[in-house]
């Protein structure tokens, strides 16, 4: 077989990675990514849990491997079309390659925190998420921030909540929440830092160890029951209303910025392209995958694979290791084909 | 006419009477068992009742339209209505033309319980016919097309339901078909019968012609006295079968609209008035058409007539089961023909379940509406009173919306529970726990009358409900903010901006069901944008999914019935849905594909600044 083209879909992390070790294993990679820049949410994302490294170290070596692969920036999948072994896919920018195998890299959405009216977002001016705050950490200007006093984070905003259609839990926001909950307190030394969580979910590595960081270090409080609703007043504060379920109490406190940590959905730009060649979501919204104890990888169809958040919640080193698993999926299958 | 059979008695009567005795004893019971069971305020409202011209012009009234015509069904389905009209009031006048022929011709027969109904089998045509007689035979026979109409439309309905506009119907038991075939059966054999003996007692145009062809070739009046046997067995077997069919809907419906219209409510369940209105189901399924759970055939058999067929069967199991389900959108009440209140039954249910929760009331103490100021300025406390409730906190943009359409038309307020306030109680109320929600009835009560409001200005209708309901707030106007928001506009304090959008606006439950509120929001609307029809709307509304009512419903089910809503709400292409209902709002905002709107936002947004 002649044709040794790959396509990957999303330049995230995942799809980075997949890319190089293709390109390494000589394969002809087209990098298909929608937006004018790779990187996915980690090229908008400023330090990283649980060493707070930052995260252009991890993103341009991700870059600097792909140098190989043709990549195209702001470019879509049109359409997709299954041949006998190939796959015809035609992009936005007028080109077609025919494929063997091509790699779901799509990653995910972050939930929109409008749909939780009752937190206030895009409401009150004082409610902020999880990537707002990124991109305040990394440009230090915002005009919602303005030197914040008290300040609360609350935990599983779409995740683990039925009511939003999301039962699953995104698994990386208590995390984030405790990095992002420190990092607050070096910009504002002085600001009374609240976190309301459901149940902490300090599951990897070195996590545990940053949790006790913010509680020692930084003073961080932890308060163990979900916030309910959310209200202004005259002085465009925030009254947020809680329930502290460890001393079974109802709680109000006045914040002057409140930060929603937005949990995942698949990707809805990839679930469309997805849908185009009959791949399907599973009722949390996440592909389907062939056999979920073996791994994420394989989809319902041969020759399409799938890497990271698209599958469901994924730390990043979780997901670079996916995409290098992918990479190894795709050689075996393509050294199979050939060999039948 | 006079009398052909001496004596006034046949045989053949002796089915009939034994039906129609037991069918009477029958119904003498049941009417002193509801009478027993009707707790001593009501019982005394219902003997009130008897004695107010009012109130008896409205019983007649009632039963004529709802118990003969059946209005309400030709309403909704003019055939349907036909049907059932054509067969009740037919067969009304058909006894009550019977008696005064009887009165007329045979006056010492007056009483004969079976005189009336066999009247052509005992007298006897001499010498010319009267004009009066011709007029009397005229009517029968006129009656007794009209119900065997009605009779061939119910045959063709057993075939085709949809033919006459339902979707769904039930499936009848032993002793519904039993009924059933007898009640088919009555009216054919009457017309036989009546024809055979046409030619001695007289008839019609239907009855005389018939009775010419038979001569034709069943010359023989042996088949006079089979005949009549015949009619008399249909007659008895469908009075001895009534009391265990669905027929039984006939005579107690006419119960049901009395201690209606006195005003008695349901307190025992299976008993008193919840009896009256169990008895009246005539379990036509047209509640299974309407109930929002019907998207998914696994969920049919909540539907109320299954509810009120397993109480009649005392099934506590599958009756609790039903009773939890259910969305309390009270769509089923609203088209059910009787007017069964089944949520009503529902809610008494829920009453025997789940006693022994623990009910923590102590933050109640710490609840003020009015927090101390300290400024020295006596301001005197505004006649209006906003009141958002929990559901509205917990969609802000309504609030900012109101706060700011108070702003806009210079309208002095209290905002009661700016600061939180205390649950409605009406969750609790739906949820069968009215003893638990009137401690927080009281305590709402109390901090409304120390406001000094003369009206309340409420943006939840499940608040407005409640409190329309079950609060003593005697002097003080309660609306929703769709009336007040129309009033602003109507008396210019509110100049509104008019936009190309096109909108189509969801009836909540709780508002237009519940409070019968249509008209004012689309007034609105139309102030505002194109309004675009629903495919259900006003009193077929679809329940939004995300009712309050329902304690056992999934997730997935809710959004079911959800879409469903939102796929009947676009049938027109809106650009938006415009609802006034927090909870619908919230419902709809994660499934709709088009912006949701309360209609409080849609009218700030479009304030014209002066």
């Amino acid at each position: 077989m002649a044709i040794k083209n790959i396509v990957v879909i999303g330049g995230g992390p995942a799809g980075l990675e997949a890319s190089a070790q293709l390109h390494y294993m000589g394969y002809n990679v087209f990098l298909i990514e929608k937006n004018d820049k790779l990187g996915g949410h980690l090229g908008k994302w400023d330090r990283l849990f649980p060493q707070g490294i930052q995260s252009e170290e991890l993103l341009n070596p991700l870059i600097k491997n792909t140098a190989g692969v043709k990549t195209f920036v702001n470019t879509e999948v049109v359409n997709i079309n299954k041949l006998e072994k190939q796959y015809n896919i035609i992009l936005s920018n007028g080109i077609t390659i025919l494929a063997r195998a091509v790699l779901f890299a799509t990653g995910f959405d972050l939930f929109p925190a409008s749909k939780k009216e009752e937190y206030g977002y895009g409401i009150y001016d004082k409610v902020i998420t999880n990537a707002d705050l990124e991109i305040f950490f990394r440009t230090k200007s915002d005009s919602r921030i303005v030197n914040p006093l008290k300040i609360g984070f609350v935990h599983c905003v779409g995740s683990r909540d039925e009511k939003t259609g999301n039962r699953q839990c995104s698994k990386v926001c208590c995390a984030t929440a405790v990095k992002q909950a420190c990092e607050i307190k070096e910009v504002f030394p002085n600001a009374e830092v609240i976190c309301f969580y459901m149940d902490l979910r300090m599951f990897g590595r070195k996590y545990e160890d940053l949790y006790l960081t913010a509680q020692k270090k930084y003073g961080v409080r932890f308060i163990r029951g979900r916030v309910s609703e959310v209200g202004e007043n005259i002085n465009h504060q925030l009254i947020v209303k809680a329930e502290d379920t460890l001393s079974s109490k109802p709680l109000k406190v006045t914040l002057d910025l409140l930060v929603l940590m937005c949990g995942m959905n698949n990707s809805s730009e990839g679930i469309k392209t997805a849908s185009l060649i009959g791949l399907k979501a599973d009722e949390d919204g996440f592909f389907e995958t062939l056999n979920p104890m073996q791994g994420s990888i394989f989809s319902h169809k041969k020759g399409v694979f799938y890497a990271g958040a698209a599958t469901g919640p994924k730390t990043l080193p979780e997901t670079i290791n996916e995409g290098r698993a992918a990479a190894i999926c795709i050689n075996n299958y393509i050294k199979e084909e050939i060999n039948e | 006419m006079r009398e052909r059979i001496l004596g006034g008695y046949d045989n053949f009567v002796l089915p009939f009477m034994i039906g129609i005795v037991f069918i009477i004893t029958y119904l003498l019971i049941g009417l002193i068992r509801v009478i027993i069971h009707i707790p001593g305020p009501d019982r005394k409202k219902l003997l009130l009742s008897f004695v107010n011209p009012s109130a008896i012009y409205k019983n007649i009234r009632d039963i004529i339209c709802d118990c003969l015509i059946h209005v309400k069904i030709f309403k909704r389905k003019a055939i349907l209505g036909y049907m059932h009209a054509s067969i009740a009031f037919g067969w009304f006048m058909l006894i009550v033309i019977g008696h005064i022929e009887v009165a007329l011709y045979v006056p010492q027969r007056n009483g004969v319980l079976y005189y009336p109904v066999f009247f052509r089998y005992f007298v006897k045509q001499e010498g010319d016919i009267t004009l009066r007689g011709a007029f009397f035979f005229f009517l029968m026979d006129f009656f007794l097309l009209l119900v065997l109409s009605g009779i061939g439309l119910a045959m063709y309905k057993r075939v085709h339901s949809m033919a006459l506009g339902m979707r769904r119907t039930t499936k009848p038991g032993f002793a519904d078909r039993l009924a059933l075939y007898c009640l088919w059966a009555i009216f054919p054999l009457r017309l036989l019968a009546e024809s055979f003996t046409a030619g001695i007692s007289g008839g019609s145009f239907l009855t005389k012609p018939m009775n010419m062809l038979f001569q034709n070739f069943l010359s023989d009046d042996m088949h006079i006295l089979p005949t009549w046997w015949a009619y008399s067995v249909a007659l008895g077997l469908f009075f001895i079968a009534m009391p265990f069919s669905r027929y039984m809907h006939i005579p107690t419906e006419a119960l049901l609209i009395v201690l209606r219209n006195a005003g008695l409510k349901v307190t025992k369940i299976r008993k008193g008035f919840a009896a009256a209105e169990i008895y009246s189901c005539s379990s036509c399924g047209l509640c299974i058409d309407a109930c929002p759970m019907n998207t998914q055939k696994k969920n049919l058999k909540y539907s109320s007539v299954y509810f009120i067929r397993f109480l009649r069967r005392n099934r506590t199991k599958k009756i609790n089961k039903i009773a939890e389900k259910c969305l309390m959108c009270g769509k089923c009440v609203a088209l059910c023909p009787v007017g069964v209140d089944s949520c009503g039954i529902k809610r008494a249910q829920r009453t025997t379940v789940y006693n022994n929760l623990k009910y923590d009331y102590s933050y109640l103490t710490s609840v003020s509406h009015n927090p101390p100021t300290n400024t020295n300025e006596e301001k005197k406390s505004s006649s209006i009173l906003y009141f958002a409730g929990c559901m509205t906190h917990l969609t802000p943009s309504i609030i900012k919306s109101m706060e700011k359409i108070f702003e806009s038309a210079n309208v002095d307020y209290q905002f009661a529970d700016k600061d939180g306030g205390v649950c409605c109680g009406r969750p609790l109320i739906i949820a069968g726990k009215a003893d638990a929600a009137k401690e927080i009835i009281n305590k709402n009560t109390e901090l409304i009358k120390a406001s000094g409001c003369t009206t309340i200005v409420l943006s939840c209708p499940i608040c407005l409900k409640v409190m329309q309901e079950d609060y003593n707030l005697k002097g003080i106007n309660l609306i929703h903010h769709t009336q007040f928001i129309n009033q602003l506009i109507n008396d210019n304090k509110l100049k509104l901006s008019k936009t190309s959008d096109s909108l189509v606006y969801h009836d909540p439950c709780e508002l237009g069901r519940g409070c019968n509120i249509y008209d004012e929001p689309r007034n609105i609307i139309q102030n505002i944008g194109e309004l675009k029809q629903a495919q259900s709307e006003k009193l077929e509304s679809i329940c939004c999914g995300g009712s309050i009512g329902s304690l056992s419903l999934t997730y997935d089910d809710r959004t079911k019935i959800t879409q469903n809503s939102v796929n009947k709400l676009l049938i027109n292409n809106p650009d938006k849905i415009i609802t006034a209902c927090p909870l619908c709002l919230k419902t709809f905002k994660d499934q709709a594909p088009v912006p949701v709107e309360d209609i409080a936002l849609l009218v700030a947004k479009n304030i014209e600044v002066a």
